[in-house]
């Protein structure tokens, strides 16, 4: 029944689109960079226009904080694309009325945690195709060099990581790849994955939203067990200025390093071609869970996010071709397709089973480590806004896996984000 | 000033030498000064704008980012002139004796002034870089290898690091300009005063300095106001970070502007008008503490 | 004993003025692999190809023109309307001159944040956000109060005489402009014509504001998109730096002697 309505729908929203002269679209992205995610959506693009002639869209690819600077002028300048790349976190696109209404789109296909992160006050405006979790690659050769096992669950401990990091630095071998040189969020990954499993996922929401004081005993001891693997050296030395891509090449080409904790899109770099900065062929990649954190409420939660989607502006010419380009995306094929060529989670509806291709292994890795688990959707920066946000940025993403402020710094610092004291 | 005595002032002329100047200047400076007072007590939005009355006045003054911002920027403004003028003075002191190859020279000391700010932040953010980076290369290499920093990435260390950025930026500048108020003084009074072994300090201080005042008053006066303008170097090394210990009343501006999830213009004009008032007492405060019987222009 | 310490502070200081520079120099012919083998080497083999690679394939001749296009235009209309301006101000006496001098003049030390964000609204406003153009005019506003200082005090310089004569001549007030005022100004508009060169030629924060198409960056602009993510191209962005730095040095090392002497004229009391 579904399956009628879906492609009734889309018969219907083809139809409409044929019968308007030449029509064309801008689009602005985000991935210049990414190879495998850029080839998707360049497929994407030509499928819809063979199914749509008369309809042309033009594509331009930017890097994340270029596309954003001239998103935020074109738009208030009223020359922004018809459609661009954004991510939920964007809610001020949405406060002021700046995004098509995309409740025409076939919603059916697309999981709900995903509608849910790009509603706002009842309406859909994104179509959510990048889902994420927050992974730990490791070198499986580093690794059992190091003489480390990984358990059978996938996880080790806080004080395995510790272990881990200590073993790593006795050989001049940098534990973990980690840099936040031109993006807010990695060095907040070992804190807010941390504190998701002491806290579970009720308390955990609560604190991002300034309901649960940072000077709560169990959050200061999270914060203690992260110190305490700063403190053994599971960082770079340049930490705070390594980018993401150079993290990426720092990880598995050179120098090296034995993990890399970032999100399971790692493979939209990582499976470039190694000229391109992809990982080299043969590379012995593993994949873990973040480490159990002593005490937890839930070990098993993990934070799952929608990262990069699309949406349509809101005073585009061409609505209706906008949102038709849209839906598009919102059908198992186009899911499987993104699955078997991206290899990173998607907020369309998926049977993860039906993924085939040289890659299927790689992602029954990758849902191995999400086996039996509950979600968090949504990361702390698309959680919080304002003053709290920027004051997480800074210390969490910056200074406190750095290590150039103390526990009780940070916790005061936070606090008084909230206004709390 | 010499002026030409005319009768009757040639108003149609003046006008007409005056109109083109004054168009732009009132469309592009004085329309957006008062447009920017303006936004100060609106929200601005992108379809929208509301009367807010003196609400981001009140909000400011409660925004430690801001103050923060502020002070960082004054050190600058105070620390940087009297390092790269004190320094011009002294090179210039030293080498007052004609050198030979002084054009050659000269080009050399200017280079760092010619190159935008872009490039000396690039530039700079390699020689800061921890593992290779020519400062940290340079201790090593002399045996301090326990002395090296991460330079821009220490908050206590990143604004200290900047400040000796332009310092390297104008000092040369800074001593071309006070050469050549050097060489228009009489030549016997330097030659006096010149380094040689006894108290060469006092020598400088009691009679050269108070002979080129108005050039070293104007000299801080210029450094003062362009560090209170300064934008491109920490945009392009620390973008204000590690924790706000770089961030300047510019790049919180910009920040506010454009960067912050919000497209409120009001709040960011507001911080922008503060700084203006801010900016011009102190310009004024310090021409009237330098102030010489002679007409100060700077 | 005196001259070798002389010499010695004279080139330690140069090494440390323009070292910087010369680092650059030498990385802008090495490719990024040699130089993350040592970041100090002499080039072994000199890639001059890089410079062409630059331009062409990093879309350097895009910025280098835009620049060319926005900086030429508005020191040329910047040079004739601030000396229109100066010489105004300079040799007629009209109750307003002091105060309307004063208020060009005092822009100097506005912060640029005051007029930025109205800037950028009156730009969208008239749909000259994001052109040329609208940078240009921007430009012109920019440095009109420097310009009209620097030729008010070189034009109120000028004995009186020249313009009596002139008048008994029988020249109208705008041929006694054009054919007195400037011709004798050469030097001061010579040296307003490189400051302005040079400072627009590096500007950035209006820049960065105002101009967002890929298309019509300035060459800083276009630098910093070198910063790009992947794997820093240490090699490539030292090319670039060169390019970009290369013709102000020309600039300068042709024209110092007239720099020096009215960039010191002014600063100089």
């Amino acid at each position: 029944m579904g399956m009628l309505k879906h492609v009734l729908l889309a018969a219907a929203l083809a139809f409409s689109v044929n019968a308007s002269a030449q029509v064309k679209l801008t689009m602005w992205s985000h991935w210049a960079a990414e190879k495998i995610k850029r080839d998707y959506v360049e497929d994407a693009i030509k499928r819809f226009e063979a199914a749509n002639p008369g309809v042309k869209i033009e594509a331009q690819w930017y890097e994340k904080t270029a596309l954003y600077a001239a998103l935020k002028t074109a738009l208030r300048a009223g020359t922004a694309p018809d459609l661009f790349y954004a991510e939920p976190d964007q809610v001020e696109y949405m406060e002021n009325g700046l995004l098509l209404d995309l409740s025409a789109v076939n919603w059916a296909a697309i999981e709900p945690w995903a509608k849910e992160i790009w509603s706002y006050k009842g309406k859909p405006y994104g179509m959510p195709l990048e889902a994420a979790t927050v992974e730990l690659y490791y070198n499986k050769k580093l690794l059992t060099d190091l003489g480390i096992k990984v358990p059978a669950n996938l996880q080790l401990d806080a004080q395995g990581l510790t272990d881990l990091a200590k073993r790593a630095r006795a050989k001049n071998i940098t534990p973990m790849s980690l840099g936040v040189g031109d993006r807010p969020y990695p060095g907040a990954y070992l804190v807010h994955e941390a504190l998701l499993k002491k806290l579970g996922l009720q308390e955990y929401d609560a604190l991002l939203k300034g309901k649960l004081s940072w000077s709560d005993a169990r959050v200061v001891e999270t914060l203690r067990v992260v110190r305490s693997w700063t403190d053994a050296g599971l960082l770079p030395t340049t930490f705070t200025t390594l980018k993401l891509g150079e993290a990426h090449g720092y990880f598995h080409t050179n120098p090296g390093a034995v993990t890399m904790l970032v999100g399971s899109w790692y493979t939209s770099r990582a499976f470039n071609p190694p000229d391109k900065g992809g990982q080299p062929a043969n590379f012995p990649l593993g994949i873990m869970k973040f480490p159990a954190m002593p005490g937890a409420a839930c070990n098993e939660c993990r934070t799952l996010s929608v990262g990069g989607s699309y949406v349509a502006n809101a005073a585009t010419k061409h609505p209706k071709q906008a949102i038709a380009f849209l839906n598009s995306f919102a059908n198992p094929e186009a899911a499987t397709r993104w699955l078997e060529g991206v290899l990173v989670q998607t907020g369309i509806k998926a049977d993860y089973s039906k993924v085939s291709g040289p890659h299927a292994g790689y992602f029954r890795e990758l849902g191995a480590t999400s086996a039996g688990a509950k979600f968090y959707f949504g990361q702390p920066i698309q959680v919080m806004q304002g003053k709290p946000k920027e004051v997480f940025t800074q210390v969490f993403n910056n200074a406190f896996p750095a290590g150039t402020i103390s526990v009780e710094e940070a916790v005061k610092q936070m606090n008084a984000a909230y206004g709390k004291h | 000033m010499i002026r030409s005595s005319v009768d009757r002032q040639p108003w149609g002329a003046i006008l007409a030498f005056l109109l083109p100047a004054f168009t732009v200047y009132t469309a592009f400076t004085a329309y957006p000064v008062l447009r920017t007072f303006w936004n100060s007590f609106h929200k601005v939005l992108p379809r929208s704008e509301e009367f807010v009355g003196a609400e981001n006045y009140a909000a400011l003054a409660q925004d430690e980012l801001f103050w923060r911002a502020v002070r960082n920027t004054f050190t600058w403004a105070c620390v940087s002139p009297l390092a790269e003028v004190g320094i011009g003075l002294v090179l210039a002191m030293a080498l007052y004796a004609r050198v030979p190859g002084m054009r050659f020279f000269r080009i050399a000391w200017f280079t760092p002034v010619l190159m935008s700010y872009v490039v000396v932040g690039i530039i700079w953010v390699w020689i800061y870089n921890y593992d290779w980076g020519a400062a940290n290369a340079l201790l090593r290499a002399l045996g301090l290898g326990a002395l090296v920093q991460a330079w821009i990435g220490d908050p206590k260390l990143a604004l200290p690091s900047l400040i000796f950025i332009t310092t390297w930026m104008w000092s040369g500048f800074n001593m071309v300009v006070l050469l050549a108020a050097l060489h228009s003084l009489p030549s016997e009074v330097v030659e006096a005063a010149e380094l040689d072994n006894c108290g060469w300090g006092a020598k400088l201080w009691y009679v050269i300095v108070p002979l080129i005042k108005p050039t070293l008053l104007n000299l801080l006066v210029l450094s003062f106001i362009g560090k209170m303008k300064i934008f491109d170097l920490v945009w392009i090394t620390t973008k204000g970070g590690p924790l706000w210990s770089t961030e300047t009343v510019s790049t919180y501006v910009y920040k506010r502007a454009f960067e912050w999830t919000s497209f409120d213009l009001g709040y960011p004009s507001t911080i922008a008008a503060v700084w203006f008032v801010i900016v011009l007492s102190a310009v004024l405060t310090l021409t009237w503490l330098f102030r010489t019987r002679e007409r100060l222009e700077y | 004993m005196r001259r070798a310490l002389l010499l010695a502070v004279l080139t330690l200081f140069t090494a440390f003025a323009a070292g910087p520079f010369l680092w650059v120099a030498t990385m802008s012919v090495r490719t990024t692999t040699e130089i993350s083998l040592d970041h100090y080497a002499w080039p072994e083999k000199w890639h001059w190809e890089k410079f062409p690679a630059a331009w062409f394939n990093s879309a350097y001749n895009v910025y280098f023109e835009n620049s060319l296009l926005v900086v030429l235009g508005a020191v040329a209309v910047l040079t004739v309307v601030g000396a229109m301006a100066a010489h105004c101000f300079a040799r007629y006496r009209f109750r307003a001159n002091r105060l309307l001098y004063f208020v060009i003049f005092s822009a100097i030390i506005f912060p640029p944040q005051i007029t930025i964000i109205s800037l950028f609204q009156i730009l969208v406003q008239y749909q000259l956000y994001n052109s040329l153009i609208g940078l240009t005019l921007v430009y012109i506003a920019v440095q009109l109060p420097l310009t009209v200082y620097i030729l008010e005090s070189f034009f109120a310089r000028i004995p009186s005489d020249l313009f009596d004569a002139a008048r008994i001549d029988g020249y109208s007030e705008w041929q006694i402009f054009w054919k007195v005022s400037l011709p004798i100004a050469a030097p001061a508009l010579a040296t307003t014509v490189i400051l302005n060169t040079i400072l627009l030629w590096n500007e950035f924060l209006y820049a960065v504001v105002l101009i967002t198409d890929e298309a019509k960056r300035t060459l800083p602009l276009g630098i910093q998109r070198f910063m790009g993510d992947q794997l820093e191209d240490v090699g490539m962005i030292a090319t670039g730096l060169m390019i970009a730095i290369v013709p102000v040095v020309l600039i300068y090392a042709f024209f110092s002697e007239k720099l020096i002497q009215g960039m010191t004229a002014g600063a100089v009391k």
